[in-house]
């Protein structure tokens, strides 16, 4: 088995495994097998985390020299922040949804990973190159886990309003005012690291091309879901919109984040080289 | 004839709460009435009395469950004064398998008001503690006893019977809890005097909040019950400005329209910048108009959404109480099993507790030159006593074992064991810490 196998299969198992046992646990209204799933994405993490070190020791930096490599990454932070958010706040309920986004982020990553020796371009060997990546990849991944506590919100949100939240499959879930919450600092973290990221990128960019902006695709697609996630917290700050508008607007720009980063990095890579970082 | 249980009483399905309350015997007059019914009941062996709001109950043991039941009856009237004739409908009693099943079910909350309340479990522990102290509990009832807490354990953890809230106003503060992460830092307002609006503003005003307002049609209404639940009293032509503060309202004004409507409230919730609001109408005709609902972050329940949830409730207890009958036919088989003396296996069991016991202590007093021994020696010492103790046990426990299983004379023949050796007084101290440990009724 190639080096690059060792330990990202059973990663992805576990991811798999782990989602499908939330899935159920959400479906069957119960949380018998809520423990297992929290175990198991625990391992999934540790695995995860393995397959990145050895290739961040192979390459001689964090392993991001493509799309692929940088999806897993991107993967791995969402399932530790994702893992610790179920442990500390006790919020089993987003494992039905963070489960399945990563098993299918790395799993579309390890489909178009290759194998052997990942070179990365002279031209992104750096210092801020970690900084950057690590700064933009946590930011989306706040975002991920935002969309999940917001999807959250909006089920338990529609069981209050359609009057069907009496039963056991309600009892000791998180209530709508902390789903709220959570998402508001989540959206507040992930706009802090987003914008750190732009401000590290164009000063990296500034020290190697000469010039913050170029207007590359991604760059503007960034600034335009800046600007997004800035007016979703300005509309919180200033008029008061939160709950259930809230949680659906996170989804709304959720959503137009992972099509332009889909969008951007499949069809216009530029000299972001094919990553989204 | 075989000595077994017996069952004698009232409940809140037979009798009213007027009768019930006549037969009642007060925590305090309970190990003294079973001296007396001991003393005036010759076919009465062993008993313990239950009561409690909602079930006046003689549980006993007797060979001639007939005539016992006729004394225990005659016994109440006598002791409470209370004429034969006003309860000789309305009493209930069985023999044998169904008492036992009656004590097992009772202390399962299966024949509960309330199936799956959580008090009754406390308060059949109370009588078994009275019992004993009157002297009235042989091994038979020590036995049912146990084996009706082991059951309640069983059920309590194998099933959801004490899940769900089962009440109009626990459903609201159960609704209040999964919109609200806390209640701490929230407003409640409490409009009309209705009985239901009240008792909910009380659950949640104990539950701790932040401030609770108060107004009604009389405002000394409204004054007083502020006064005494540390609210404050807002005058009824005055109260609409106060809305925007409210985060839980419970409306019970008597109005024949709508005494809130969606257009006035549009602007409440903009000024208080979308923050969730609960409201809880128990007013009839309706204190809200059922638009509300509709709005953002604004959850509207009218008395018809929470009788509905609370049926669901119910719902889910009696089918979990499906289940929680089966574990009480399980455990019944094994209660008879021991009854009719084919089971020693308790009875082995007190007996070797107490033989060990009675070593340890031994073992116990002579420690202080034991650990001047050498090693060897002490160890000498330890097989020597195990010896003598596993001889005895042998002996007594293979007597036992061997008798020609003619029922009771086996469990007769063990009990006289149990009694020589100071068995039951051991068990007793062992089987109330277990008991103890199990105290797990926390639900709700």
């Amino acid at each position: 088995m190639p080096m690059d196998t060792l330990w990202l299969l059973p990663a992805l198992a576990c991811y798999a495994l782990s989602a499908a046992l939330f899935v159920f646990d959400r479906l069957s209204g119960r949380t018998q097998a809520t423990g297992y799933a929290v175990a198991i994405l625990g391992a999934g993490v540790v695995c995860h985390a393995c397959d990145l070190a050895a290739r961040g020791l192979q390459a001689g930096n964090i392993p991001v020299a493509n799309f692929a490599q940088a999806l897993s990454f991107l993967a791995w932070l969402t399932a530790l922040a994702g893992l610790v958010m179920i442990v500390r706040l006790r919020l089993a309920v987003i494992g039905a949804f963070v489960a399945p986004a990563v098993t299918l982020a790395l799993g579309a990553a390890s489909l178009t990973m290759s194998s052997g020796r990942v070179v990365l371009p002279a031209t992104l060997r750096s210092v801020w190159l970690p900084i950057h990546v690590t700064l933009a990849i946590l930011g989306y991944s706040m975002f991920v886990l935002a969309a999940s506590v917001s999807i959250a919100y909006l089920a338990y949100e529609s069981r209050l309003k359609s009057k069907r939240a009496i039963g056991p499959a309600n009892e000791g879930g998180p209530s709508l005012e902390k789903l709220d919450r959570i998402n508001y600092r989540l959206l507040g973290w992930g706009f802090v690291m987003l914008s750190l990221a732009i401000v590290s990128g164009a000063i990296w960019a500034d020290a190697r091309w000469g010039h913050f902006w170029s207007w590359e695709p991604i760059e503007s697609w960034s600034l335009a879901i800046w600007v997004l996630y800035a007016g979703l917290l300005e509309s919180r700050l200033t008029i008061g919109w939160r709950g259930r508008r809230a949680a659906a607007l996170t989804l709304v720009v959720f959503s137009l984040l992972v099509g332009s980063i889909v969008g951007v990095n499949l069809i216009f890579p530029g000299k972001h080289g094919g990553s989204f970082g | 004839m075989d000595q077994t249980l017996f069952i004698v009483g009232i409940n809140h399905r037979s009798a009213a709460v007027g009768l019930r309350e006549r037969l009642a015997f007060a925590e305090d007059e309970i190990a003294a009435a079973l001296g007396r019914l001991r003393d005036s009941s010759p076919a009465v062996l062993e008993a313990a009395l239950i009561s409690t709001c909602n079930r006046v109950e003689v549980v006993g043991v007797a060979s001639d469950t007939v005539r016992a039941a006729d004394e225990t009856l005659t016994f109440l009237a006598a002791d409470r004064k209370v004429a034969h004739t006003a309860f000789a409908d309305v009493i209930y009693s069985s023999a044998g398998r169904d008492a036992a099943r009656h004590l097992f079910r009772v202390g399962a909350s299966l024949d509960s008001m309330v199936v799956g309340e959580p008090q009754i479990l406390g308060q059949l522990k109370t009588a078994y503690a009275q019992a004993a102290e009157a002297g009235t509990v042989g091994p038979i009832l020590h036995r049912a006893f146990h084996k009706a807490f082991s059951v309640a354990k069983h059920v309590r953890k194998g099933t959801l019977i004490g899940h769900g809230a089962v009440s109009v106003s626990s459903v609201a503060v159960a609704l209040a809890g999964q919109i609200f992460d806390t209640l701490k830092d929230k407003t409640v307002m409490l409009m009309g005097a209705g009985k239901m609006a009240e008792l909910t503003a009380r659950q949640l005003n104990a539950l701790g909040i932040e401030s609770l307002l108060i107004t009604s049609r009389t405002f000394d209404h409204a004054v007083a019950l502020a006064r005494e639940l540390g609210g404050t009293a807002v005058p009824y032509d005055n109260y609409k400005p106060y809305l925007k503060m409210v985060d839980v309202l419970i409306g019970s004004f008597a109005s024949t329209k709508p005494v809130l409507g969606p257009e006035e409230f549009e602007s409440v919730i903009r000024e208080r910048r979308y923050r969730p609001m609960f409201l809880i109408d128990m007013g009839v005709p309706r204190n809200f108009d059922e638009r509300l609902n509709a709005l953002q972050n604004v959850y509207l329940y009218d008395i018809d959404d929470l009788g509905a949830l609370v049926k669901r409730s119910l719902g889910d207890r009696e089918r979990e109480a499906g289940k929680a009958e089966q574990i009480v036919e399980l455990e019944l088989e094994s209660f008879l099993r021991w009854l009719a003396g084919l089971d020693l296996t308790p009875t082995i069991k007190d007996i070797r507790y107490s033989v060990e016991r009675l070593r340890d202590v031994e073992m116990g007093r002579h420690r202080g030159w034991l650990a001047q021994l050498e090693p060897a020696v002490r160890d000498r010492v330890e097989l020597l006593t195990h010896g003598l103790t596993n001889k005895l046990l042998h002996r007594i426990l293979s007597g036992l074992k061997h008798r020609d299983n003619k029922t009771l004379d086996a469990a007769f023949a063990a009990e006289v064991a149990r009694r020589l050796l100071g068995a039951e007084l051991d068990a007793h101290v062992h089987d109330l810490d277990d008991a103890d440990d199990d105290d797990d009724t926390g639900i709700e």
